[in-house]
């Protein structure tokens, strides 16, 4: 793993600002790895050992991420939306888990650490780095029962929402007198009002197949052949 | 575990806690110590101090008792020069100077500490003079029984820089005295400074070896303090001159002798034009004319912790601010009083 100073240069860069949520999750990320025997997490060897739980989504989430190398796409990163700032470090190889949280303390202990700095933003920012891991954390040895269906790798069932007709993968139907449905038909959505649209843009694709680029080239030659002989017959179109 | 008992089930078992006896005014201690065991005839006064039921304390693995948890705390707060006895009294144990010297809190790790619930320490304050056996700071956990994980998390936090508590015995100087000012270099006053200076110093432990006075000339001044160096003075003091006056060139002298890191101006009243340098690994400090008539001022504060080996530079001059207003006291307290007492 790199040292503190470049995984948080990368970190923010990669986040797109450097801010104290930075510092606390490269740290929370660098301590989480160390304590289930990880030390290149992103290194091919290791990244299919290693799930992390996420409990917040704010800036410490993304120094996480970056640290370890979890994506939600591959499996990897599973975000719990508890509010709380904290992440569990699974490894898969070993069953170790440690749930690393941040300490609500830290906070007030900023002005101890760097009382040189007046702000309150640029004070936690050098006092984090400052804490020790025993301030600046709290950790737990945890166990962590993951499902089947939650693990990485290829899809392993999908069930059809008899009243949409939806395919539902992992198992995330709902069971209703014995028959899967989605969630949005099963449950109160994220969204509602859905209306089904269609737009003429819609039609853009960024790559196109060897039949619609034939088509595309015989429709060319046909109106370049049409111009030519209406030029012959010296015939226009006029536009109004 | 906490079990609740009523007290007259209680006669046979042992006391799982010393209990507290208060008179106003009179009296505060144990009446009873831990591992007492309860007879009829002791009923009557715990009833009188209040306790109807008590508790019997069955540990699980995890836990610990007040008493372990206050040495373990103890243990781990207490540094160089700290003593300490593992005979916690009402859960708490007192941690005292092993000898004289400047008491030093580290007061970031004392804050972290104390944030964890479970326990909490009280100390005198940083660089408070202390004699040997001077009580210095007091520890012990909140609850009567916890689980063991929080003190450990609270020992490992005030031990990382090595421990919260410290007793930094004082070197001997040999101190160099530059006395400067025209006025008296010429006979037309007479100095008052030197006595002054020397009594700080020879009440700090250390000794003057050597007194120069010199005229308001850098050159001399200079001259004065290399003299002192060549004679193995490891601590110069200087006094006067040390103002905005177009004849105080004592900071000048100093520069010329080859002083480095100097820090002119302290955030102390009286104070405010003291300075501090270094030549190699030697103190020099300037003393303002404050120095003539208060009696204490900023070199109070700072010529101790030099004495300790501490170094003196632009930070430690300017966090005296917070604490470093003198209320010129019909009737000087100090060191009982607010002043050089910073957070």
């Amino acid at each position: 793993m790199k040292n503190f100073a470049s995984l948080l240069e990368s970190s923010a860069a990669a986040h797109g600002h450097l801010c104290p949520g930075q510092v606390v999750g490269v740290r929370m990320a660098m301590l989480g790895c160390r304590l289930i025997d990880l030390d290149e997490p992103t290194r091919h060897d290791q990244i299919k050992k290693l799930i992390v739980y996420i409990e917040m989504d704010r800036c410490t989430a993304d120094a996480v991420a970056h640290v370890t190398g979890v994506k939600l796409g591959r499996r990897s990163l599973k975000f719990m939306d508890y509010g709380i700032m904290a992440a569990t470090f699974v490894n898969l190889e070993t069953g170790k888990a440690f749930r690393v949280v941040s300490t609500e303390e830290a906070r007030d202990l900023a002005r101890y650490f760097a009382p040189e700095i007046s702000g309150k933003h640029a004070q936690q920012l050098k006092a984090y780095k400052r804490m020790p891991d025993n301030v600046l954390f709290r950790v737990h040895q945890v166990k962590v029962a993951i499902k089947e269906f939650d693990m990485p790798g290829p899809t392993r069932y999908k069930a059809t929402c008899v009243q949409c007709g939806q395919v539902v993968r992992d198992h995330r139907e709902v069971l209703k007198n014995g028959r899967p449905y989605c969630r949005p038909c099963a449950e109160n959505a994220y969204f509602s009002d859905a209306r089904e649209i269609i737009r003429p843009d819609m039609n853009w694709a960024p790559e196109q197949s060897e039949r619609s680029l034939y088509l595309d080239h015989l429709k060319l030659k046909q109106s370049n052949e049409a111009e030519s002989i209406s030029r012959k017959k010296n015939i226009y179109h006029i536009n109004p | 575990m906490l079990k609740k008992i009523k007290l007259q089930e209680a006669v046979g078992t042992k006391l799982a806690h010393d209990i507290t006896e208060i008179r106003p005014g009179e009296f505060k201690g144990s009446a009873f110590h831990k591992g007492h065991t309860v007879c009829n005839d002791d009923l009557c006064r715990l009833q009188k101090l209040g306790k109807n039921n008590l508790y019997l304390i069955d540990l699980e693995e995890d836990e610990i008792h007040e008493n372990q948890a206050a040495s373990i705390l103890a243990d781990a707060l207490a540094g160089e020069g700290i003593a300490w006895k593992d005979e916690p009294h009402e859960g708490k144990i007192n941690l005292v100077a092993a000898s004289d010297g400047l008491f030093k809190v580290d007061t970031t790790a004392l804050a972290a500490f104390n944030m964890v619930d479970e326990v909490m320490c009280a100390t005198l304050h940083n660089h408070t003079l202390v004699k040997k056996g001077e009580k210095v700071a007091a520890t012990r956990a909140i609850p009567l029984v916890m689980k063991r994980v929080p003190i450990e998390r609270a020992a490992a936090i005030a031990r990382q820089n090595g421990a919260v508590l410290g007793v930094k015995a004082l070197r001997q100087a040999k101190v160099g005295l530059v006395v400067t000012g025209n006025e008296v270099f010429h006979g037309l006053i007479e100095d008052r400074f030197a006595p002054v200076l020397s009594k700080k110093v020879t009440d700090l432990g250390s000794e003057v070896d050597g007194i120069a006075f010199t005229p308001d000339d850098e050159e001399l001044i200079c001259q004065a303090i290399g003299n002192h160096l060549a004679r193995g003075c490891d601590l110069i003091m200087l006094s006067g001159g040390m103002s905005v006056d177009p004849d105080d060139v004592t900071r000048k002298g100093i520069r010329m002798a080859g002083a480095t890191q100097m820090n002119y101006g302290s955030a102390v009243l009286p104070g405010a034009m003291f300075l501090a340098a270094y030549i190699g690994e030697i103190p020099l400090l300037g003393v303002p004319a404050c120095g003539l008539y208060h009696r204490i001022t900023v070199l109070d504060l700072v010529l101790p912790r030099i004495l300790a080996g501490e170094h003196i530079g632009k930070a430690e001059l300017a966090f005296l601010g917070h604490g470093g207003l003198c209320k010129d006291c019909e009737e000087c307290t100090y060191s009982h009083c607010p002043f050089g007492k910073t957070a």
